[in-house]
């Protein structure tokens, strides 16, 4: 797995890189996050703001202030070769299209209300600030999503593999990662029968 | 299944670390590589003991996405299996939870009831457990006379068995011994942790996505959100058993009440037409061929739909790039956001409360690993 050989297991530079950039985020005040979008709109019902992926701790915490203070669910989509070349969403026409895209979803229990945060993050390495200490949960939304798209978050305390081994190649659920098949290790043929491809 | 890495003092219990991934199939990367039509079968295999929530909220998320409302014998059907599926996923959590705590009886009293529930699935939809019987559009069949005869039955003879369960438990001496006050959460602990379902309701927080954000018509019947403020292992018992009797009261309403007409969405783009129309109808032949080889594409977009199962709330998060095949399907797993609370509920108590915490929890571990 050429494109994606950083995965594997917790990332010594990572872990100092993170103390840097996982400071608590500068002060912010309820209705902090209408200054902090890039775009915001509605789809399919469902209320969503894009902010740039450099901001999303300020972005995380001014929504929980605003009331969105119930945690869902992380996660994130490869949009890689899109048949419409870029995304929707990504709050600018021109440049190059972002790749992926961290998607936090929101509860406000008080007033049952959903809402969607979305940054984007460009090809090659991506890494995006944990918010793990904001939302307990995400320790291990963001570890799964580490281990399944290669996105690293700094400033997270434990950033390992959670669903597969440690000794994995790859990140699963990125679109360049094959749909192969398995050795079939019990059979006699053994080499007439692998069905993976040799390199992936 | 699951793996804890304990660090112990003596029996006391100073660190708990979960190990999950033993049960990882790559159902999201399975569901992105099949149709959606197709992805309805891969749900049914992501929270096992569960099947028909996942159908559920597979379908309202991509219903969502394609602004379409199923008619209300097809909502009414769908609360109904919902129901019986919260019953089925409660019994397997009774009866295995009691045999962990001593209570071996408790397994073989619920996998009875159980298998009625299994019964009433293989009568309306062909299979006992992976049904997938809601689909986008609606669901797969309509209920038989013979189904709505079993149902009737199972309503009317399933308070008793509740009753039972509770002459077993609720006042066993060794039960309350390892279960009140042990594997305590507070409120703000369980709201911190995104707790939901029963472990979230256990703890006195009123949250119940069929109250909050009703979907499926779920605001016509009344039935309350089992809340116990307690936050033990006991308190989240009481909250599952109020759950059962709840159930059974939606199920009552739900048989009454049941609408006449269709249980399809009539729309020849999503669902395929009725066979009869296929031997005169060139359009009907076009469309079938159409869905069958291609099937449909939702309009550019995401939508997010979660339903309150069992074990919290098991959501579907879509994301259609106008193609046939979904760009990505997220599965928010209950169970997954539960499990990361045993450490805070288990420290500083016994080695042997891990099991009754465990038990509470309800973590299915394929809807942990998907």
């Amino acid at each position: 797995m050429s494109p994606s050989k950083q995965g594997g297991g917790p990332r010594a530079d990572l872990a100092e890189h993170g103390q840097e950039r996982g400071r608590p985020p500068s002060k912010t005040k309820k209705g902090d996050l209408a200054k902090i979008a890039i775009e915001r709109g509605v789809v399919a019902g469902d209320e969503w703001v894009t902010v740039p992926a450099a901001r999303i701790r300020e972005a995380v915490q001014a929504a929980k202030q605003d009331g969105f203070s119930f945690y869902s669910f992380l996660t994130c989509v490869d949009h890689l070769a899109r048949a419409d070349g870029r995304p929707p969403h990504t709050g600018q026409a021109a440049g190059e299209p972002p790749r992926f895209e961290m998607v936090y979803e929101l509860r406000d229990l008080e007033r049952s209300r959903l809402l969607r945060i979305r940054a984007f993050l460009p090809p090659g390495d991506p890494v995006i600030d944990s918010v793990h200490d904001l939302y307990g949960p995400a320790n291990w939304d963001e570890r799964e999503v580490f281990d399944l798209f290669g996105v690293s978050f700094s400033g997270h305390p434990n950033l390992t593999r959670i669903l597969l081994p440690d000794d994995w190649e790859g990140h699963p659920l990125r679109r360049d990662y094959p749909v192969g098949g398995d050795p079939v290790e019990f059979s006699e043929e053994h080499e007439e029968w692998q069905t993976a491809p040799k390199r992936a | 299944m699951l793996r804890l890495i304990v660090d112990i003092d003596g029996e006391v219990i100073r660190k708990v670390r979960p190990v999950i991934g033993y049960l990882h199939t790559g159902i999201e990367k399975t569901a992105e590589s099949l149709r959606y039509q197709q992805a309805v079968t891969v749900t049914d295999r992501w929270d096992y003991l569960s099947p028909l929530f996942n159908n559920h909220s597979y379908a309202l998320a991509v219903e969502k996405l394609m602004g379409v409302e199923v008619p209300p014998r097809a909502q009414a059907l769908r609360v109904i299996l919902s129901e019986l599926c919260r019953i089925s996923s409660h019994m397997i959590w009774l009866g295995t939870s009691g045999l962990e705590m001593g209570a071996i009886s408790m397994l073989w009293y619920c996998l009875r009831e159980r298998d009625k529930i299994l019964d009433l699935n293989e009568e309306i939809s062909g299979f006992r457990m992976h049904t997938s019987y809601i689909r986008p559009g609606g669901v797969f069949a309509d209920a038989t006379p013979r189904f709505l005869d079993l149902l009737d039955r199972f309503i009317n003879s399933f308070p008793a068995s509740i009753d039972e369960y509770e002459s077993l438990l609720s006042e066993n001496p060794i039960f309350k011994l390892r279960t009140q006050g042990i594997g305590y959460l507070s409120r703000e602990d369980a709201l911190q942790l995104g707790q939901t379902g029963p472990m979230l309701r256990g703890s006195g927080v009123n949250w119940d996505l069929r109250k909050s954000l009703p979907y499926s018509g779920y605001e016509k019947y009344e039935f309350e959100a089992a809340v116990e403020t307690a936050g033990d292992c006991y308190a989240r018992y009481k909250v599952r058993i109020k759950e059962l009797r709840e159930a059974t009261k939606i199920l009552r309403q739900a048989l009454d009440t049941l609408p006449d007409g269709p249980i399809n969405v009539d729309d020849r783009k999503l669902l395929p037409p009725p066979r009869e129309e296929l031997d005169t109808s060139m359009e009907a032949l076009i469309h079938h061929f159409k869905l069958f080889t291609e099937g449909y594409s939702p309009p550019v977009g995401d939508a997010y739909a979660a339903v309150e199962s069992g074990h919290g709330e098991n959501g579907t998060y879509v994301v259609s790039d106008g193609t046939h095949k979904p760009r990505r399907v997220k599965f928010r797993s209950a169970s997954f956001v539960n499990l990361q609370s045993t450490e805070r509920m288990a420290l500083g108590g016994m080695i042997a409360d891990l099991i009754a915490i465990i038990g509470t929890i309800d973590a299915v571990m394929g809807d942990v690993d998907r």
